[in-house]
């Protein structure tokens, strides 16, 4: 037996020579490669199947679980107010949070779709995505053509609220007054008249409180409670979602588009101007203001003139766009000088400016409204109305007034506290005269297009710019819109009243029945 | 259980989620100059939601459909492949193996949905298409875009209850046709469709034979063992017969010569 393993073992020995180990290792290796070759070293091709990117944590081990924040909302490629750039989406679900829980648009609507992306252009997506990839249509290009095309005559118009925002974008405190320093911007911009949409905003209170007296006296057969309509977030909703309310709704065009009928009407024939060759802009803190611009009905100066192609405003660009044009000529806004607004369509009174707070508009009626009914100055407590001021999300106040008695007002913000409101209406529990509602929470300082000071929103920054606003309110000469002497001017010299059949046509308009683009959620 | 997805088109609001997170989670280049609208699957692009505007009842509508891999029961694309880089995984994805591919692009002649796309810009160019995910189907968890869809369109689950909750959401709610494509399309696919406009307006490929598309070579293939033994025997039994035939008649012609 040890013999026989001894002459095997010797065997062994013999045959392991140089020339056979190479021969082995070449033939392993050989065989190695074609295996290799052949793909038999990869055997689980499961876990390589893509996966080589990332989620947030949200959407990670869930399965089928639900998770609280998911998505985002749907964007329209065609739509004038927002676009959305892909690449820097990162699903985090921020827009559908406050789209779906503080506008209540997503998610509240039934589903098949009809023909249309449901969206009331707020803009308050923009403010809350963390990255930026929802921003506003950004139209300064055809603002800079304008500009630069010598034969046309580029006018613009700025809204209460972008003064107390815009200083933001250049370093100063939230805030921060610069209408004057606004106003030399544009001028440097080479915008060739600069007017400031609170001279609208007077406008719009004339219009608006004379229609609500006739309301009130039985004169014009529509329903109370009026509600403002200057926010286009809010008109749009409303047509959205509550088309039936819709009588409720004043007829008054909001304060942008009033100045661009009168920009290409009243403007253009005093300055004896060919209406075709005024661009009419606007700077506003709203995204909305873009979609309500080319809205087909706003063409008043088109059939003034009887002219087709002519569009009341032309270019809206918002608080955010005119900085980075102000910031691509290089020009510091916080070291320029206080310049002032162009005559004709550039006064403003304390009223207007508190239009760009939530209960604003219906402090500013108010004032009016006492005044055309009594013919006397208001009361010191109707200059300070101070239960439609703050943040609350639905405010109410009572207002006596002589001769008519107490006249009920309601005023909310944030398109989920107008539901509260006008579900109340439509169940016939609504005791109010006049309603004040704005899309955006916080009214217009806190507008889609506003800077981006803080992501998202915070009430501090809303409550600065608020307060800056009523403020300038207190300090300002004239505090109560009829005091307006270029808007006295306007009605003597061109509409002759409040509601003329000129004011009609220019200031006023009507509104679509959206309801059929929404179903009712039934389940 | 083969798992599937399960596409209710009547809820999709167009949101686009699945797709970002498709990108996302595949790492995949985003196409800055793809209309948004709606565009072809490509090698970047494993799925797109298609806007189809079309009428229903005499009012205009739209239409967001979801296209992706539908992930065949039975693959024309594995079939195809003889190098066995796709293959369909018993948790149902038909998952792509990019070290066994040879680059012939059978799968992509096979497919009868015109699914996987190919890096044509590429030196070394791969197959693309929708992996479902496998790697998170694996471990439990749903696809990406499923897990990301707010409006409830996507529901991930077994294959089988999934067409049950397909059947009984037709068969009681009116506004949907009476059709589950996905069900018996190709032979059933892992991905399944509800919708309330007919298939054939949403885009879909609707003339599709119900035989698993494997089968119609199986019946021919399946032959390819008897054939090859009954060829190599038909020609042993020819060369036998010759070499004998040849050693006889060298055998006669010998004593000739002697």
């Amino acid at each position: 037996m040890d013999d026989h393993v001894k002459e095997d073992e010797q065997q062994l020995n013999k045959q392991v020579t140089r020339r056979s180990f190479l021969k082995l290792m070449g033939g392993l290796g050989l065989a190695g490669i074609t295996m290799s070759l052949a793909g038999c070293s990869n055997s689980s091709t499961v876990e390589q199947a893509g996966g080589d990117g990332w989620l947030p944590q949200q959407y990670q081990g869930r399965g089928t679980w639900p998770a609280q924040v998911r998505g985002r909302v749907p964007i329209d490629p065609d739509n004038p107010s927002i676009t959305r750039d892909d690449q820097k989406c990162i699903l985090c679900g921020q827009c559908m949070e406050v789209c779906d829980n503080i506008q209540t648009v997503a998610g509240h609507y039934g589903l098949p779709l009809a023909n249309d992306v449901i969206c009331v252009n707020c803009g308050q997506c923009t403010l809350w995505c963390p990255t930026a990839a929802i921003t506003e249509r950004d139209d300064i290009q055809n603002v800079l053509q304008f500009i630069q095309d010598p034969d046309k005559h580029v006018v613009v118009q700025t809204a209460p609220a972008t003064r107390v925002a815009l200083g933001e974008e250049f370093g100063l405190p939230p805030g921060t007054w610069v209408v004057g320093q606004q106003v030399a911007a544009l001028k440097r911009l080479g915008f060739n008249a600069v007017f400031d949409t609170n001279f609208t905003a007077d406008l719009t209170i004339m219009e608006e409180a004379t229609e609500l007296i006739k309301r009130i006296t039985g004169e014009i057969n529509k329903p109370l409670p009026q509600f403002t309509s200057c926010s286009p977030g809010w008109v749009k909703f409303c047509e959205y979602f509550y088309p039936d309310l819709l009588p409720h709704m004043s007829s008054c065009k909001s304060p942008q588009q009033m100045l661009g009928a009168l920009a290409k009407t009243y403007y253009a024939k005093s300055k004896n101007i060919k209406p075709e060759n005024i661009i009419s802009v606007s700077i506003m803190p709203c995204t909305a203001k873009k979609y309500e611009m080319q809205r087909p009905e706003m063409i008043s100066s088109a059939h003034y003139w009887n002219k087709k192609g002519l569009q009341d405003v032309d270019v809206v660009l918002t608080t955010r766009e005119l900085a980075r044009m102000i910031k691509q000529q290089n020009i510091d806004l916080s070291k320029l000088p206080e310049e002032n607004y162009d005559s004709m369509l550039g006064e403003g009174t304390g009223a207007a400016i508190i239009f760009g707070a939530t209960g604003g508009v219906m402090e500013a009626a108010v004032r009016s409204a006492y005044y055309f009914i009594t013919k006397q100055q208001p009361p010191a407590n109707l200059l300070n109305l101070t239960p439609v001021r703050g943040l609350e999300g639905v405010k109410e106040a009572a207002v006596d007034v002589p001769g008519v008695g107490a006249v009920k007002v309601a005023v909310c913000h944030g398109l989920s506290n107008a539901r509260q409101v006008l579900d109340a209406v439509r169940q016939g529990n609504a005791p109010w005269h006049f309603v004040e509602f704005m899309s955006c929470p916080g009214g217009c300082i806190s507008g889609g297009g506003q800077p981006r000071s803080a992501v998202p929103p915070s009430d501090e920054i809303r409550m600065a710019r608020i307060n800056s606003l009523y403020q300038a309110d207190a300090r300002a000469v004239r505090r109560e819109s009829h005091e307006n002497a270029e808007v006295l001017a306007l009605y003597q010299d061109f509409l002759q009243h409040p509601m003329s059949e000129l004011a009609e046509e220019l200031l006023h308009t009507k509104y679509t029945d959206r309801g059929k683009k929404i179903k009712e959620i039934t389940v | 259980m083969s798992k599937g997805v399960l596409v209710d088109i009547t809820k999709c609001i167009g949101c686009g989620s699945c797709n970002v997170a498709c990108k996302m989670w595949n790492n995949l280049q985003y196409n800055q100059t793809a209309p948004e609208k709606g565009s072809g699957l490509d090698a970047e692009n494993w799925t797109v939601i298609n806007r189809v505007e079309t009428e229903k009842n005499n009012e205009p509508v739209w239409r967001f459909v979801k296209y992706q891999c539908l992930h065949c029961e039975e693959p024309a694309c594995a079939s195809a492949c003889f190098s066995k880089a796709i293959k369909k995984t018993k948790d149902g994805p038909v998952v792509y193996d990019v070290d066994l591919c040879v680059g012939c692009r059978y799968c992509m002649l096979a497919c009868p949905f015109n699914v996987p796309k190919y890096e044509w810009d590429k030196t070394f160019p791969r197959v693309r298409k929708c992996q479902m995910c496998a790697g998170r189907v694996y471990t439990g968890d749903s696809p990406a875009c499923v897990s990301v869809c707010p409006a409830g369109a996507l529901t991930y689950g077994d294959r089988n209850s999934l067409l049950a909750i397909a059947r009984e959401k037709i068969n009681s709610d009116s506004i949907y046709v009476k059709q589950i494509y996905g069900e018996k399309e190709a032979g059933g696919t892992s991905w399944l469709y509800i919708s309330d406009i007919p298939f054939e307006t949403l885009g879909f490929r609707t003339n599709i034979t119900t035989t698993p598309l494997p089968h119609y070579t199986e019946s021919i293939l399946s032959l390819t063992p008897a054939v090859g033994l009954g060829w190599g025997a038909l020609l042993t039994g020819m060369y036998v017969y010759n070499r004998r035939r040849n050693e006889i008649a060298n055998e006669k012609e010998k004593p000739d010569k002697e």
